[in-house]
């Protein structure tokens, strides 16, 4: 038996020398499996940062400061109607097969975003295409039904596939396919994601090293451990509460940036209490996000309003709006004008993740200190996406996905019949808002447009925004050229080189 | 053993199998919320009608029984269908997924078993001094020590002693014969621990049943050596309910397997199953339950072959 341990333990040595194999692949621990690879059928996270901007690029991309800049387009026109783009091409611009990336591909890429045979998640941001057509190998010409301010930024999201997928469902799932800076190798279910370099990326200078492998560690504490140990290199957006762990490590370096998304109460407007704007004022007077700021996230996040304030250019500030200010008599006073006297029942409905949880029982305290009384339903995933859904809660504690142009905040989320416009919430004004900044190409019309709609969402609006959270990516020492984006996409990988 | 022993657990087992396969596919279908929903998850920007298209995609329109009667009637084809999330058919994905777990359990069942029998035995022997006192003790801490935490001191006692040992996920035996197992060492232990302790308290009072037995004063008063008496008379008899333990244990260490394999980011079955009931996988989680089940209810019939070896009468019994 003492023999077997002594091997046992010679082997697990044996290990350390057993790991010279490519010096130049960046190690990366996530939390979760993919639920597949194709662009235009996954949008859970998980799926989105393996494949976003390391395997698939689109006509646009979201640059490092939040722009919307030239991506597998190196140019554009936009007609003086604003119903036609003409997208100008980068030239030998090739599929990880060796097949020259073509108009062609561009067009079939959005036609099947746009089928109902694929039934993309994507397609309403597509809503407004009329038609897209490729007069030669390098131009594509998009086509609208109407003119669409945020057209540029949503195309960011819509990966280009070579054509031949229109109809076929499974195999990007399985076997992605590209125009990007890493190729697709390997798939482990539960183990890992192997990447490698596209020796025939357009931009000569990227990637700067061999390969990228995404391994799926489910556990916290495991993926920190193997980050401090130097298995893996890189974490990338973490939260606040392992961010603190891990700072102050030893060859251990943290960056960070502010989140596009964030958390909320959402009310239901359509039955009471919420249907009231009173109660709905109250529960924000209620409310002291700096308290939540503190207690839930550790200190690292900001209070909010309905747009991040990363966005430089569109977020007002928070300040402007009197219920951002934490007042509970004057909660109390709201809740005696609608009519409300005895402490009123509440339940809140919880995403089950970690901190939304925290924040959860630090507004319940709140909530409970200014007249309401809230009790709290924490349930599993899926009944929580049907509940959430079906509209079927007083309120909710989630998160919301932010994005860099303000319609994807605001026009799903609060326009009368919105897809995600859970809170069931209907106002003709914010409506023409909405309508006018998704129309508005000129940035001065559509800033006067958000910034009322900002103000109309703050205090009466049918979500109590509360927090934008600081997004950390833990890195070893020697990883340079990674930037943290906030939208959470990993393109930056391309430009990662491992030091000594 | 007859020929009619053998009809009977055939026969039990198919019974097993379909109503084990029927609870699986009405409790994971009455669990609120089904696999589109959790797919596109909260905040999804996708409407109503796009969902009920995907829904008809991955034929979750019919009705339950209507599902049911398909799959059953599918799997007894051997087509078991495709994973709803990655298209891949379910017996490709379990197949990955299957060695890392087989080889996880066939390892701590090794460990636990195996030094079960010599600790139990020391146990019994030791009685009244402070050393068995001191291994009473052991044993329950490694009775309540929860794998995962177990696990997680582990990794990071091992991360701070040697931080060039990369000993986390998983690496094929026929890949790297040696990260393999180094890379199995810690979670083996970590899930073996409560088998051991379990097993070994097992093995110490069948021990000192037995040892208390008239057999065992009449082999002493024939003046049998001690070690003949401990391992020869009383041991034999003491395994009997060893065995079953052991059958029993290896339903045990799938749950556990499970918790070891999130901790060490093994990819085995237990982490498939937890994806699958997460994700509402349901073919996939179908089958898996179904091999586990089918794996169960075969350890028990090779445990009842064993006994009838170990203990006579049992054969006794089938034979008349």
């Amino acid at each position: 038996m003492r023999k077997n341990w002594i091997s046992a333990l010679a082997l697990a040595g044996a290990i350390a020398f057993a790991n010279g194999a490519s010096a130049q692949t960046i190690e990366l621990a996530v939390d979760g499996s993919p639920a597949g690879l194709d662009p235009h059928i996954v949008t859970a996270f998980n799926s989105v940062q393996v494949v976003s901007g390391t395997i698939y690029e689109s006509l646009t991309m979201i640059d490092k400061d939040l722009r919307t800049v030239p991506g597998l387009a190196e140019s554009w026109q936009i007609s003086a109607d604003n119903l036609t783009y003409t997208f100008r091409l980068r030239g030998g611009v090739a599929f990880h097969d060796g097949k020259p990336a073509e108009a062609a591909d561009v067009v079939a890429s959005l036609k099947r975003v746009m089928s109902s045979a694929i039934a993309s998640p994507l397609a309403s941001r597509l809503a407004s295409v009329a038609d897209a057509t490729a007069p030669d190998a390098r131009t594509v010409v998009v086509t609208l039904k109407e003119p669409t301010a945020p057209l540029l930024t949503a195309l960011a999201s819509i990966a280009i596939v070579p054509r031949g997928f229109e109809a076929d469902k499974d195999g990007l799932q399985r076997a992605p396919m590209g125009t990007g800076p890493f190729k697709f190798k390997e798939w482990q279910p539960n183990g890992f994601i192997a990447l490698e370099k596209n020796a025939g990326y357009w931009d000569k200078a990227k990637p700067r090293v061999d390969g990228v492998k995404f391994n799926i560690v489910p556990e916290s504490a495991t993926r920190q451990v193997g980050l401090t140990s130097g298995q893996y290199q890189i974490l990338p957006n973490i939260d606040a509460a392992t961010a603190l762990q891990l700072r102050g490590r030893p060859n251990v370096r943290l960056v960070d940036t502010l989140e596009l998304a964030y958390t909320l109460i959402g009310m239901n407007v359509s039955k009471p209490p919420f249907d009231n704007p009173k109660v709905r004022e109250a529960l924000n007077y209620a409310l002291n996000r700096p308290e939540i700021v503190q207690a839930a996230l550790f200190g690292a996040g900001v209070p909010g309003g309905s747009l991040s304030p990363a966005l430089k250019d569109w977020a007002v500030d928070v300040a402007s709006f009197p219920c951002f200010r934490h007042d509970p008599a004057k909660a109390q006073a709201l809740l005696r004008e609608a009519g409300i006297t005895a402490p009123i029942a509440i339940t809140l409905l919880v995403l089950p993740r970690q901190d939304i949880r925290d924040i959860a029982q630090v507004v319940q305290q709140q909530l409970n200190r200014a007249g309401f009384r809230v009790e709290l339903r924490i349930p599993e995933i899926g009944q929580f996406v049907q509940d959430w859904r079906n509209s079927n809660f007083d309120a909710f504690a989630s998160t919301n996905a932010g994005s860099t142009d303000p319609d994807d905040y605001y026009y799903r989320t609060f326009r009368t019949g919105g897809s995600t416009n859970v809170f069931k919430y209907s106002n003709p004004e914010l409506d023409t808002l909405l309508d006018t900044g998704r129309r508005e190409t000129a940035m001065p019309a559509r800033k006067a447009a958000y910034d009322r709609a900002q103000a109309i969402l703050a205090c009466q609006g049918p979500a109590a925004t509360l927090t934008y959270g600081q997004l950390y990516t833990a890195t070893r020492n020697n990883v340079q050229g990674f930037d943290i984006i906030a939208n959470r996409s990993l393109m930056s990988l391309s430009n990662v080189v491992l030091g000594r | 053993m007859s020929r009619n022993f053998l009809v009977t657990r055939i026969v039990d087992l198919a019974i097993v199998l379909i109503g084990v396969s029927m609870l699986t596919f009405l409790m994971i279908r009455l669990v609120p919320g089904d696999a589109v929903a959790i797919m596109l998850g909260a905040n999804a920007e996708v409407t109503v009608e796009r969902m009920n298209e995907l829904r008809a995609r991955l034929g979750l329109d019919q009705p339950i029984p209507v599902q049911y009667a398909q799959w059953l009637g599918n799997a007894l084809r051997g087509d078991f269908g495709n994973s709803l999330w990655t298209g891949k058919p379910v017996v490709q994905e379990i197949a990955v997924h299957l060695p890392p777990t087989l080889q996880l359990a066939g390892l701590s069942l090794l460990l636990g078993a195996g030094l079960a029998v010599p600790l139990g035995v020391a146990m019994a022997r030791l009685r009244g001094g402070w050393r068995e006192t001191a291994l009473q003790i052991a044993s329950v801490v490694g009775l309540t020590v929860p794998s995962f935490w177990l696990g997680i001191m582990m990794i990071l006692a091992l991360t701070s002693l040697a931080p060039e040992l990369q000993l986390l996920g998983y690496v094929p035996f026929t890949e790297d014969p040696a990260g393999n197992i180094a890379r199995f060492l810690l979670p083996a232990i970590a899930l073996a621990l409560p088998i051991l302790a379990n097993l070994a308290r097992l093995v110490r009072s069948a021990m000192l049943d037995a040892l208390a037995q008239d057999y065992v004063r009449t082999a002493r008063a024939k003046g049998v050596s001690e070690r003949s008496v401990l391992f020869k008379h009383a041991l034999r008899n003491a395994l009997i309910p060893f065995v079953t333990s052991v059958g029993i244990m290896t339903g045990y260490l799938l749950g556990g397997a499970i918790v070891v394999e999130q901790v060490f980011a093994i990819p085995g079955l237990g982490r498939l199953i937890l994806g699958a009931i997460s994700e509402r996988n349901y073919p996939l989680l179908q089958t898996a339950i179904l091999l586990v089940t089918s794996g169960f209810v075969l350890v028990n019939f090779a445990v009842d072959l064993l006994y009838a070896i170990i203990d006579p009468r049992v054969r006794l019994e089938a034979d008349q």
